[in-house]
């Protein structure tokens, strides 16, 4: 019983990290209808961003540093698709997925050169300490605990923005059909600007927990973190928020699953996530909650 | 209000306007007639800044080469072809948007609803309603309520009868002809000769890309070039 719990928890913890990935993918692609590829690198700059806030103004504190990561990551990924990213809005699509790969690439390097001894795995503090309860006898960390809370409070917080605020229904507006928006007098860089500003600060918040979980900092950690948000979002069908995170909890449920019941079952948890990214490929194209358009005719 | 001279455009290396001169003055309607890829959806995008022209000048409501998102502030009301509502937002939204694109502080969105209630009642009962699901008469009537909402001066439809029944098309000409009536400058572009030409002025009628008839709607619904386009 106690090990059910423990998977339970563990589930909910990868799941809450995975759909703050996730959701920015989405969002990015329901928006620009690109797959920003290095948006699992931009996220995963922000644990470099904390401690160099930390290394800079060591008088800040780790709160402040951690607060300044998620804004700086924000702007990041603002300035990134103004140096980059917009000039390929009109291009095949393929072009910007370069780009994006080739920009995911180019932050990682400046990390590993940038970083004092950035090519080194550095340790990352636990952003909160202790154990919270015991379930079952299963211990549950504040860490989880702050995880799973933030995680549910910024998809909240996300719903606003989208479902509530005059924000949002220009960034709907504009996902939905760019060129009326631009007829009913909505910027669309503006548009393009907030959304990267709230997809890449949210992620920051995931690349903060990711992490801060497993204790260390790399600089290549975007690759697999972004590849697992992505395949979230694509599970949960792309440009579909609920989707993200139905999307991130099927595909933590299965690693968590994979880990638990195979034998060395965690070397084996990346091919049974990747295998399912497939198999919805295969069968769901566009993801459990996605809609396939049908042409009229 | 709205004045193109000599305006050409090209899609790559298609030309598609070639030397259209169209003026439409304020208080007029104005009709653009055409058959099917006469170049009527390339000259409303063109006024509306979709479509930047090779050569030759668009000044709409004084303003020359205005940034598409600017036409509606200055006054213009556009409803596009095929009504293009934002189908995932509710009608308020949609109308909401239409609103704030004007921006005329004169007018409360509130009062902007009021307005469009008594030429509308239908829309007022949808608000709540994804404009997605809307019927295709619904959606015309909301998308024109869309651009009527800021109270613009200057109205430009493309082909707004585009699939709707004939019993729709005469009440949305009616509405049309209302507008005018109440002081609207509007620019009609459509497909539909014979009613656009009933409540028209004036008219142009557009043929490859270029103006082959411009006259009084009296004189071109007996014009042989009318009658040519659409009949022969």
């Amino acid at each position: 019983m106690e090990q059910v719990v423990q998977q339970l928890i563990n589930w909910l913890a990868l799941g809450a990290i995975t759909a703050l990935l996730a959701v920015g993918f989405s969002l990015l692609f329901g928006v620009l209808n690109v797959i920003h590829f290095s948006h699992g690198d931009v996220a995963l700059t922000a644990p470099f961003v904390a401690m160099g806030v930390l290394i800079a103004l060591p008088a800040a504190g780790f709160g402040v540093a951690i607060i300044a990561a998620i804004v700086l990551v924000g702007f990041m990924g603002v300035i990134l698709d103004w140096v980059s990213i917009r000039r390929f809005r009109s291009a095949p699509p393929m072009m910007a997925l370069v780009a994006t790969v080739a920009l995911g690439i180019v932050l990682r390097e400046l990390i590993r050169l940038l970083y004092p001894n950035g090519s080194n795995p550095h340790s990352f503090p636990r952003l909160f300490e202790g154990t919270a309860f015991t379930i079952a006898g299963a211990t549950v960390s504040w860490l989880v605990v702050a995880m799973i809370g933030c995680s549910v409070l910024t998809m909240f917080a996300l719903t606003l923005i989208l479902y509530r605020s005059p924000l949002g229904m220009r960034i709907r507006a504009v996902s939905q059909d760019l060129e009326m928006a631009r007829l009913a007098g909505i910027d669309p860089n503006g548009i393009f600007q907030a959304t990267f500003f709230i997809a890449s600060a949210t992620g920051a918040v995931g690349g903060l927990f990711t992490a801060s979980y497993v204790g260390l900092m790399r600089f290549d950690m975007g690759i697999i973190a972004g590849l697992l948000g992505f395949s979230a979002a694509v599970i949960g069908g792309l440009g579909n928020m609920t989707g993200a995170i139905v999307g991130s909890l099927v595909l933590a449920g299965l690693e968590t699953l994979a880990q638990a019941i195979l034998p060395d079952g965690a070397a084996y948890r990346l091919v049974v996530a990747f295998t399912l990214v497939l198999v919805v490929l295969v069968f769901r194209p566009a993801g459990l909650l996605g809609r396939v358009p049908v042409p009229k005719v | 209000m709205i004045e193109l001279e000599a305006v050409s455009t090209r899609y790559g290396a298609v030309p598609m306007l070639r030397e259209v001169t169209l003026r439409v003055g304020a208080g007029e309607l104005v009709c653009l007639l055409g058959p099917n890829g006469a170049g009527k959806t390339t000259l409303f995008k063109t006024v509306a800044g979709l479509i930047r022209p090779t050569s030759g000048t668009v000044r709409v409501a004084g303003s020359p080469d205005a940034r598409t998102e600017r036409i509606a502030a200055l006054g213009v009301g556009l409803v596009p072809e095929n009504r293009r509502l934002f189908p995932g937002l509710t009608v308020a939204q949609n109308l909401c948007l239409g609103y704030e694109a004007v921006r005329r502080e004169r007018v409360g969105f509130d009062q902007g609803l009021e307005d469009i209630g008594r030429l509308f009642p239908r829309v007022l009962e949808r608000l709540d309603q994804m404009a997605g699901t809307l019927s295709g008469g619904e959606q015309a009537m909301v998308a024109l309520a869309r651009a009527l909402i800021g109270r613009p001066t200057v109205l430009v439809m493309d082909e707004p009868s585009l699939g709707l029944a004939p019993k729709l098309i005469r009440e949305y000409f009616r509405i049309v002809e209302e507008l005018h009536a109440r002081g609207s400058t509007v620019l009609l572009i459509e497909q539909n000769a014979g009613m656009a030409l009933r409540i028209a002025q004036r008219g142009y009628v557009l043929s490859r890309g270029s103006v082959v008839a411009d006259d009084a709607a009296e004189a071109l619904r007996k014009s042989s070039v009318v009658r040519n386009l659409y009949f022969s």
